[in-house]
């Protein structure tokens, strides 16, 4: 069982590489997009734009989810109010991606009237992520023996102290871990951006800083291209852009590894 | 009491501690008193830790617990309204049956009190790691790897390095809770040693489950049994003219 396993990802991957791989080139990865019908042009934008548009969702997601992670780990009574959140977590992270994207169709740009943009597409994917996160952080804090808690109570320290000082740093391996694992999901985030970040690049420039511009990435480009899109050279931007959202959430998935392990090492001075 | 030939630093008197609806002790006063060793003695189960933790407020943090009757730290009540569970565990430094460091570096362990007590002076930081090392008679053993993680260290090196934890926020009372029963033979008549050393400086409360320990180390013994203290006395009294019957069977291995 465990070998398929390899075998079936080593497989995947070396057949992504066999159609993909002769396409990848500076052009095609810095390059701005061509017109829409005529073929030529690169996915640069798209590849800027799912790393902003990671960045505004982490920005937003990791202190919401973190402080309540922590809120009802270290310092809610067991109860009916903890159980409600909870219970809503669960909940919220079993709604499928393409009903979040809708639900932030409706709100954002009906109900707020603002425009397909990056920021919309950010906060969509906040709501989407906050219980996985707020998840990843309980299961972080809960790997820290109680003793340790009670060792920084014993010297005089505070609550707060002990949870920021002790609890926390303790806690950061795992919480890394988790923190970039998810980027990778949000990195390849497809449904729920559809009709909350759109499906155009900024034409103003390539990397545009803009939160209210359209702002289609990767993985929603790949989709559109090979889905709707009447391009000439669909394989060759569509196998491209596979790759690369292949390659980039293996790397995700590698660094949250090497990170965790790493922060683990600095911050609680265990060698190995 | 027996206690009153040197002052009384911590005085429980007719406490009692539930756990939800579970009465785990009953009705206990103890004196004890300052730069002496008072050990608590008696079969598993019997609450004796269960008090200790209730002199520094510990049961705090133990969701359904709680403490009844008055505890006093030099005269003043440390379960009053207006006691602040934080100062009194700054004051009463406690030491637990695991040894519990951080996982830090040796050095980080031993400033994390002084540090969140306020001090910020690395200069004056590291001559507190230092005092208290050696205090700890760990110093000469851990100089030359002070950022090396505390968890690399021995069980019994690590209990000492959690001593000096406790001794660098200066408390006025330390409380164990059995903190040689994880450690070899070795590591233990270190820690021996080392609370010999202290009772010097600090009022020191220690439970054990060792008779020898206790004789070895100890002024004065309180004796539990089934959440009551049974005979509280001077530590060779105990040992050696027990009054109880039930003190008398355990001491001479009877139970427990």
């Amino acid at each position: 069982m465990a070998i398929s396993i390899i075998v079936m990802l080593a497989l995947f991957v070396f057949y992504m590489l066999f159609l993909g791989a002769r396409y990848i080139t500076p052009g095609f990865l810095f390059g701005l997009p061509g017109e829409s019908s005529e073929a030529g042009g690169g996915i640069g934008p798209e590849i800027f734009n799912s790393f902003y548009i990671l960045t505004l969702t982490l920005l937003m997601t990791v202190p919401i989810a973190v402080s309540a992670g922590v809120y009802i780990q270290e310092y809610a009574r067991p109860g009916r109010f903890r159980a409600l959140v909870q219970f809503s977590a669960e909940a919220l992270a079993t709604v499928p991606s393409i009903v979040m994207g809708l639900f932030g169709l409706l709100i954002f740009i009906y109900f707020f009237h603002l425009r397909f943009s990056a920021i919309v597409g950010a906060m969509t994917l906040t709501i989407l992520n906050l219980p996985a996160l707020m998840r990843v952080t309980q299961e972080a804090m809960r790997t820290v023996p109680d003793s340790l808690r009670e060792a920084s109570m014993s010297l005089g320290a505070t609550k707060w102290q002990t949870v920021t000082k002790a609890v926390m740093p303790s806690a950061i391996g795992p919480m890394t871990t988790g923190v970039v694992l998810i980027a990778g999901r949000i990195f390849g985030e497809t449904a729920a951006l559809i009709y909350t970040a759109g499906l155009s690049v900024s034409a103003n420039s390539p990397y545009d800083f803009s939160l209210t511009h359209s702002a289609e990435t990767l993985a929603v480009h790949l989709w559109y291209t090979r889905s709707e899109s009447l391009v000439p050279d669909v394989d060759r931007i569509g196998n491209g852009s596979a790759l690369v959202l292949l390659f980039m959430v293996l790397v995700f998935n590698v660094a949250a590894r090497v990170l965790g392990r790493f922060l683990s090492k600095r911050l609680t001075g265990k060698s190995s | 009491m027996i206690a009153t030939e040197k002052s009384v630093k911590l005085q429980a008197s007719d406490v009692d501690v539930f756990y939800g609806s579970f009465q785990a002790i009953k009705n206990a006063s103890l004196a004890m008193a300052s730069q002496t060793v008072t050990a608590l003695i008696g079969p598993s189960g019997c609450g004796k830790s269960t008090f200790l933790r209730a002199l520094n407020r510990m049961h705090d943090l133990t969701p359904g617990a709680r403490v009844e009757g008055k505890i006093t730290l030099d005269g003043a009540d440390i379960y009053a309204p207006d006691a602040d569970p934080v100062v009194i565990r700054h004051r009463i430094g406690m030491v637990f049956q695991r040894p519990n460091p951080f996982p830090k570096t040796i050095f980080e362990n031993v400033i994390y009190g002084p540090k969140i007590h306020g001090e910020s002076n690395k200069k004056r930081l590291t001559e507190i790691a230092e005092k208290s090392l050696r205090q700890a008679a760990l110093w000469d053993e851990v100089k030359d790897r002070l950022n090396r993680s505390a968890l690399d260290l021995s069980g019994g090196q690590q209990q000492r390095l959690c001593i000096a934890r406790v001794l660098a926020v200066e408390p006025e009372v330390i409380l164990m809770d059995e903190p040689a029963s994880a450690l070899d033979p070795i590591a233990t008549s270190k820690i021996e040693d080392l609370i010999g050393e202290l009772k010097r400086n600090y009022t020191v409360v220690i439970v054990t489950h060792s008779m020898q320990q206790a004789a070895r180390i100890s002024e004065f013994t309180a004796f539990f049994h089934l959440g009551e203290i049974v005979e509280f006395g001077t530590t060779s009294d105990i040992f050696t003219r027990p009054k109880e019957k039930r003190t008398e069977d355990y001491i001479t291995g009877r139970f427990g």
